[in-house]
C-alpha cells in the first residue's frame, strides 16, 4: 500500500519565499477569477480595483503602509516566539492590553506635551504587552503549561477588561450614556511623515531591522537560535531554557503590545475592543508566510495589508463582502500552501505493513 | 545579509510585477473616471446625479437593524434615482471605516450614511477633511452646521404601541424585556413599552434582563429563557437577533420584536413589532444633498414622519386593543400626545414628570431612570 507523506527538505528551496508567494498569488488569482465569474462579478475590474486602491496612488500606498504596521509588528511578535519553537496565539490580546496600558498613561498625564506623552504611552504599551505574555511564559517555563492555550485564552480576558472599563471606570462622561471610553489626549498622536502614513511606519521598520540584527549579531540571539533548534545542546552549553522561554515570550508580547500603542496613537481616537481589529491573528499568518523570519515579515505584512485594503474596496463594485473575504482567504491559502511546499516535499512511499 | 536583501527585493518586485500585470488590463476604463466622479453632482441639481454610500455594521440579511437600513436605501434609490453603494461588515473603531469612506468618496460619493454608533469619531474627523461631502450618522450625537449631521427616530413611540399589544396579550401580567446596554436609548424604550403595557394591563410589570450585547443570539436566547423561567408570558427585546422570539415560541409564550417585522421567525409567539422605515428619510436627505441644502445638525423624527412605525399585529390582538393603538397612533402623528406625557412616576413611586407635562428632547435623550412597573436595575458606571 502506498501513501503520501510530507517530509522536511534538507534546506528550504532556494528562493522559496518569493516562489511560494508567487505561486500562492497565481493560485489565488485563478481561483478568485473562477469565484468572481460564478458570482457574476467582473474579474478584471475587481483585480484592477484591488490594485488601484492599495498601490494605485501615493495616498493609497501610504494607507497601505499604515495598515501594514500592526500586521508587521504582530507578525514579528509571533516569529520572535517561534525562534524558540513557541506559539504566541495571543498577540491580539497583547495588542489590546498594550493599548489599554497606553490609555492608562494618557489618563494619568493628560497634559504632558505630545511627543513626551506619546513616547510614554508607547513604552507603557510595550510593557503592557510584555506583562500580558509574561504569565503564559512563566507557566510554560515553570510547569510546562502549553502557551498556545494560555495566550489564546488571555485574548478574551483582554477584550472583557476593555468592555468592563468601557461601561464603568473609564466610561466617557460626554458620551450620552453610550458605552465608550474617553478619547485619548488629542496631542498624543503619531505625526504624519508622508501623505497619510504616520511615524509608526518608520518605527516598525526600525524595530524589524533591529530585531534582525539582534538575532544574527548578538550573543542573546545566537543562544536563542541554539535553544530553539536544539534544547539539549543549549542546556549542555549552559543556556537556561527557562529564562529563555520567559524572556522570549515577554519580548514577543512587548512587540505586540507596542503595536497596540501605535494603533492608539496612529489610527484610533480612543481605546475600544476593536482596536486590535484581528491584527493579532493576522500576525500569525504573516509570520507563517514569512516562514517565521523577521526579514520576510515586513514584505509579507505590506502585501497582506494591500490585500485587506484592496479587498475592502471592491465592495463598491457590488462584490459582496462574503466574496471579498473568500477572495482574500484564497490568496492566503495559496501562499501558505506554497510556503509549506517550499519547506516540505511530498513523496509517495510504501506503507510498512506490520503484522 | 546581502542574500537576504536580495530575497526581499525580489519578493517585492515579483509581487509588484504580478499585481501590476493584472492591473494594466483594465487600466484604461477605471483609471480615468475616478478623478471626475466627485465633481459630477456639482454640475447637476437632480437627485439622480447623487451617489450615496451606506456603511453597515453587519450584512442586511433578512431581518433587523441593517436590513431595515438597506430597505430604506433601496426605497431611496427607487425614489430619487440616485446611485447607491454599500459597505458591509465594517467594524466600529477600526481603520476599515476610514478606508470605506475614502473608497466611497473616490467612487464619487456625495453623501455618506453611517449606520452604527461607533463610527462617530471617524465621521467627525472625515467630515472635516472632506467639506464637500455630506456625512450623516445614524444614532450619533456629534454634528456641525455644514456637512456633518446625525439622525435617529423616536422608536419609543412605536414601543409604547407594542406595549399596549403586549399588555393585552399577557395573561399573567409578568412581561420580560431582554435589554441591550444601559444607555438612555434602551432605557427610554423599556419605559415607553412599560407605560404601554400598564395602560392596557395596570397591574402588569416588566422585568428587565441585561445582555450587554447588540447581536449575540446565544446570549439573547438565554436571557429570554431566564425571563420565561421566571414566569414571563410575553418577551420584548432590543437586540438584532430573533433568538428571544425563538425562545418564546418554544416556550409557548408571546413575543414583541424590534427593528423589523419579524413575525415570520416566530409566527405563533409574535404579537407586534416596533419598526423602522428609513426610506423617506434617506430620500429627503439625498434630495437635500442634490439641491445643495444639506446642513448637518440633528434629526430625531417620530411617528409623524413615519420613520418609526408599529409593524403587523397578530391576528388574536383584540379589537379593543387595536382601537386604542389606532387612537394613540393618530394622536402621535398629529403631535397632540406623547407616551411620556405626565404624570409619570419612577420605579420607586416618585413623580418624575408632572401632570400634563411633556419632557423636552434633552430630558428624553438623557433618560436614565426606570418608570413605575419596571423590575430591574440600571447598572451605573
Amino acid at each position: 500500500m502506498r501513501r503520501l507523506v510530507l517530509t522536511r527538505r534538507e534546506s528550504p528551496t532556494r528562493g522559496g519565499q518569493p516562489i511560494a508567494f508567487l505561486f500562492g498569488l497565481a493560485f489565488a488569482l485563478i481561483g478568485g477569477a473562477i469565484l468572481l465569474t460564478i458570482s457574476g462579478d467582473p474579474v478584471f475590474d475587481v483585480y484592477e480595483r484591488m490594485w488601484e486602491r492599495s498601490f494605485g496612488s501615493l495616498d493609497t500606498i501610504s494607507a497601505t503602509f499604515n495598515r501594514a504596521v500592526p500586521l508587521a509588528l504582530a507578525g514579528l511578535a509571533v516569529s520572535i516566539a517561534a525562534t524558540m519553537g513557541l506559539w504566541n496565539i495571543g498577540a491580539e490580546g497583547q495588542i489590546l492590553f498594550g493599548a489599554t496600558a497606553a490609555t492608562f498613561v494618557g489618563r494619568i498625564f493628560p497634559d504632558l506635551p505630545g511627543p513626551i506623552l506619546i513616547i510614554a504611552m508607547l513604552l507603557a504599551a510595550a510593557l503592557g504587552g510584555a506583562l500580558w505574555a509574561l504569565g503564559p511564559g512563566l507557566a510554560r517555563a515553570e510547569i510546562g503549561v502549553s502557551e498556545i492555550i494560555t495566550t489564546l485564552m488571555l485574548n478574551e480576558v483582554a477584550i472583557r477588561l476593555i468592555v468592563y472599563l468601557q461601561t464603568t471606570k473609564w466610561k466617557d462622561p460626554d458620551g450620552f450614556g453610550f458605552p465608550q471610553i474617553t478619547a485619548r489626549p488629542e496631542q498624543a498622536r503619531l505625526g504624519i511623515i508622508w501623505e497619510r502614513a504616520h511615524l509608526g511606519v518608520l518605527i516598525a521598520l526600525a524595530l524589524i531591522a533591529a530585531f534582525g540584527w539582534f538575532m544574527n549579531r548578538s550573543v542573546w540571539g545566537y543562544e536563542l537560535k541554539i535553544a530553539g533548534s536544539s534544547p539539549k545542546t543549549a542546556t549542555y552549553a549552559g543556556i537556561s531554557m527557562r529564562r529563555k522561554v520567559v524572556g522570549v515570550m515577554a519580548l514577543s508580547g512587548a512587540v505586540a503590545g507596542f503595536a497596540g500603542g501605535i494603533e492608539l496613537g496612529g489610527s484610533a481616537v480612543r481605546l475600544s475592543e476593536n482596536i486590535s481589529n484581528g491584527f493579532g491573528f493576522a500576525g500569525i499568518i504573516v509570520a507563517a508566510l514569512a516562514l517565521m523570519r523577521p526579514s520576510g515579515v515586513a514584505v509579507v505584512a505590506l502585501a497582506f495589508s494591500a490585500l485587506q485594503v484592496g479587498g475592502l474596496s471592491i465592495q463598491t463594485l457590488g462584490v459582496s463582502s462574503a466574496v471579498s473575504t473568500i477572495l482574500q482567504a484564497l490568496i492566503l491559502f495559496g501562499a501558505i500552501g506554497a510556503a509549506v511546499l517550499s519547506t516540505y516535499q511530498i513523496r509517495l512511499v510504501d506503507r510498512k505493513v506490520t503484522t | 545579509m546581502k542574500r537576504r536583501l536580495l530575497l526581499l527585493l525580489s519578493m517585492l518586485l515579483a509581487f509588484t510585477l504580478v499585481a501590476a500585470a493584472c492591473g494594466d488590463d483594465a487600466e484604461t476604463d477605471a483609471g480615468s473616471d475616478d478623478s471626475s466622479d466627485s465633481d459630477d453632482s456639482a454640475d447637476s441639481s437632480g437627485a439622480s446625479a447623487v451617489t450615496a454610500a451606506f456603511i453597515y455594521i453587519g450584512e442586511p440579511g433578512d431581518a433587523g437593524w441593517t436590513w431595515a437600513h438597506d430597505q430604506g436605501r433601496q426605497a431611496a434609490e427607487a425614489a430619487t434615482g440616485a446611485t447607491t453603494i454599500t459597505f458591509e461588515n465594517i467594524p466600529e473603531g477600526s481603520p476599515e471605516f476610514d478606508q470605506a469612506v475614502r473608497d466611497a468618496i473616490a467612487d464619487g460619493a456625495d453623501v455618506i450614511f453611517a449606520t452604527s454608533f461607533g463610527y462617530i469619531d471617524a465621521m467627525e474627523a472625515l467630515s472635516g477633511e472632506f467639506p464637500d461631502v455630506a456625512f450623516d450618522h445614524a444614532t450619533g450625537y456629534k454634528s456641525n452646521d455644514t456637512n456633518f449631521g446625525n439622525y435617529f427616530g423616536r422608536i419609543y413611540q412605536a414601543r409604547y404601541l407594542t406595549g399596549l399589544a403586549a399588555g393585552g396579550a399577557s395573561a399573567s401580567g409578568n412581561v420580560g424585556y431582554v435589554a441591550a446596554f444601559p444607555i438612555p436609548e434602551v432605557i427610554r424604550g423599556i419605559n415607553a413599552f412599560t407605560l404601554g403595557v400598564r395602560a392596557a394591563n395596570p397591574d402588569a410589570t416588566v422585568t428587565v434582563n441585561w445582555t450587554s450585547t447588540w447581536f449575540d443570539p446565544a446570549v439573547e436566547g438565554d436571557s429570554a429563557q431566564a425571563l420565561l423561567d421566571a414566569g414571563a408570558d410575553v418577551i420584548a427585546m432590543h437586540q438584532d437577533s430573533t433568538a428571544a422570539g425563538e425562545a418564546a415560541e418554544a416556550a409557548g409564550a408571546r413575543w414583541v420584536s424590534y427593528n423589523s417585522d419579524m413575525s415570520a421567525f416566530a409566527p405563533t409567539a409574535y404579537v407586534a413589532s416596533a419598526i423602522w422605515d428609513w426610506g423617506p428619510y434617506y430620500t429627503s436627505t439625498i434630495e437635500k444633498v442634490a439641491a445643495g441644502n444639506y446642513s448637518g445638525g440633528a434629526y430625531w423624527g417620530g411617528m409623524d414622519d413615519g420613520i418609526v412605525q408599529i409593524g403587523s399585529l397578530a391576528a388574536d390582538v383584540s379589537d379593543e386593543t387595536r382601537a386604542v393603538i389606532d387612537a394613540r397612533t393618530d394622536e402621535m402623528i398629529a403631535g397632540t400626545w406623547d407616551p411620556f406625557t405626565g404624570p409619570i412616576n419612577d420605579q420607586d413611586g416618585n413623580e418624575v414628570i408632572a401632570d400634563g407635562v411633556v419632557p423636552n428632547d434633552g430630558d428624553l435623550l438623557g433618560m436614565f431612570y426606570f418608570v413605575e412597573g419596571v423590575i430591574g436595575e440600571i447598572p451605573e458606571g
